[in-house]
């Protein structure tokens, strides 16, 4: 499913970011996670976990899915974290900021494992599994 | 001991109004925020960096701070074209002894604003901005406009300490005599908390904001702009007429605005509204910082080189050229050979390609807990708290510096805060280079 990924601060992203938390399995929970609408997320058959792809199709990761009514059907919300960044267009337009917000995407349903933040750098920046 | 009027390091915010109660080993706060206050358990958290640390054969070793210092400064001198990238949770004063030790070696110097706000800074370069301080806004807005950004859980006190709930001069029962409206395109606590939350769809920024200059200027807009932007023209004029009719309106922005497409155009238009709205009633505009002295390093950087972020030294002056010497193209275009990181997560906020990259260079990060850029550090300086454990300036969201004093001293011997640290070293490579 094509949708436009929306990433931002949630309260708990916050305080586990600046407590320096980074490692738990807590900020994990919180932010490897994929905030889908409703009518969306009854469409890929309510799945526990979700691999979001970049539009080239070249970076991916593993996140769980969360239904909400938050956001509009087309529309995603992740958490702004290590997760949401792998998948995280690198051009700028020519302003030093990437599109964090309104970037499309790819999401389907997925059984594979949640890396936690240490996992993503080693796995997938240092070795490029 | 208890100690009052700390500022907070954590948000843009900068409150100045914490009280500390620091015991043997506890640190007890109030009047900060669910964020504010993890900030300051740091103090005595149990993972807190104490002491340097080397990578060796993928472990990172103690080792003295003068051999971690040896090390940085062979790494920097060594490097062709090294990137500095000082984080916003550290003072002006050693934002300026970071940009002195870029100037020096020729490098890059880049900070939190490249990779967040700095279309909005390029949109103030385009069109200038009406500002306004917190104060004014206490005293006399009446109507506040949210637009992409969720103050409420990224900035906590923001609007129960300036904006929204206190009560003013001109707005003296608070919270009831004013109007919030927030623009954006999902539901947040902030919207919750507002009197209208216009739902608009993502990357119709430009066209929504234009759409309102046009109704502002007596002209109804292609009626196309409802689908694009998902937002009637009724609503649209429901909006105009709350904004021309209150006493002092304020738009506060977010990253919304200038990490959508449109980029710097959206802040521009934004700014260009507010100077035309002002032909009807006060309108001004402020950004929002989710993190502490973003505002502080594009003022220091400006005052010292004329350019606000992503500065390039290679040529021995410096360069300003967005999209090409700003952190993330750089790494995208492997166009650096070595990095200083300073007080921030860089590989966190960093696309794949980006990160890829900055995990292959020799990388120096300077940092008082572990996080995924200690991991591929290959130097880690422990920092020092900058507002708990060291003096200095942070400028606040609304560019206003605030100075502040610690409660407590620097817990390591070789240094008394990171600007000593950025010196220290700055001393090292001008002897070796």
């Amino acid at each position: 499913m094509e949708v436009l990924l929306i990433t931002g601060s949630t309260i708990e992203e916050g305080r586990l970011a600046k407590g320096g938390d980074k490692f738990k399995a807590e900020y994990t929970k919180e932010c490897a996670a994929c905030w889908i609408a409703t009518v969306d997320f009854v469409t890929l058959c309510s799945p526990e976990k979700v691999k979001v792809t970049s539009k080239n199709g070249k970076h991916s990761v593993v996140v769980y899915a969360k239904c909400t009514d938050s956001v509009r059907p087309g529309n995603v919300f992740m958490p702004k974290a290590i997760w949401t960044n792998v998948v995280v267009d690198p051009d700028t337009l020519s302003t030093g900021s990437p599109l964090y917000k309104g970037a499309p995407v790819k999401i389907e349903p997925t059984e594979e494992r949640v890396l936690s933040a240490e996992d993503i750098v080693l796995k997938v920046y240092v070795r490029g599994q | 001991m208890v100690f009052k009027n700390i500022v907070c390091p954590a948000c843009g915010a900068a409150c100045d109004d914490i009280q500390v109660e620091l015991g043997d080993g506890t640190i007890e706060t109030k009047n900060a925020c669910k964020i504010g206050n993890v900030k300051f358990k740091e103090i005595v958290s149990s993972h807190r960096l104490r002491q340097p640390l080397i990578n060796k054969g993928g472990r990172l070793i103690p080792v003295p701070w003068d051999e971690a210092l040896e090390k940085a400064t062979y790494i920097l001198t060594s490097a062709k074209r090294p990137l500095l990238f000082l984080g916003s949770e550290i003072s002006c004063e050693a934002h300026e002894a970071g940009l002195h030790i870029g100037e020096y070696l020729g490098a890059v110097v880049d900070s939190n604003t490249s990779i967040y706000h700095g279309p909005t800074v390029m949109g103030v370069q385009e069109a200038g901005k009406v500002g306004a301080t917190e104060g004014q806004k206490k005293n006399r807005c009446d109507l506040i406009v949210y637009w992409g950004t969720n103050p409420l859980e990224s900035i906590p006190r923001q609007m129960s300490r300036y904006e929204v709930f206190p009560r003013g001069y001109w707005t003296k029962r608070g919270r009831f005599d004013r109007i919030i409206i927030t623009l954006d395109p999902r539901k947040t606590l902030t919207t919750e908390a507002s009197d209208f939350h216009v739902q608009l769809t993502p990357n119709s920024d430009y066209e929504l904001i234009s759409a309102l200059l046009t109704l502002l200027h007596g002209k109804i807009p292609h009626p196309s702009v409802e689908e694009i932007t998902g937002v009637p023209i009724s609503a649209m004029e429901e909006l105009l007429y709350m904004m021309k009719n209150c006493n002092f309106g304020f738009i506060s922005i977010g990253l919304g605005l200038s990490s959508s497409i449109g980029k710097h155009r959206n802040a521009e238009i934004v700014m260009n509204f507010v100077k035309e709205i002002n032909k009807f009633t006060k309108f001004a505009l402020g950004v929002i910082h989710a993190h502490c002295n973003v505002a502080g390093f594009n003022q220091v950087a400006s005052y010292m080189y004329g350019y606000p972020f992503g500065l390039d030294f290679t040529r021995g002056y410096p360069r300003f050229n967005p999209g090409e010497f700003t952190t993330v193209d750089m790494l995208r275009e492997k166009d650096v050979d070595a990095a200083l990181v300073v007080c921030s997560d860089l590989i966190s906020n960093l696309p794949a390609d980006c990160a890829t990259y900055l995990a292959e260079i020799p990388l120096i990060c300077l940092d008082i807990v572990p996080c995924p850029t200690t991991v591929i550090s290959d130097i880690v300086l422990p920092g020092v708290i900058d507002a708990m454990e060291c003096d200095g300036t942070f400028y606040r969201q609304d560019d206003v510096p605030v100075y502040f004093e610690p409660f407590t001293g620097s817990p390591f011997e070789f240094t008394k805060s990171n600007e000593d640290t950025l010196r220290q070293l700055f001393a090292k490579i001008r002897k070796t280079k």
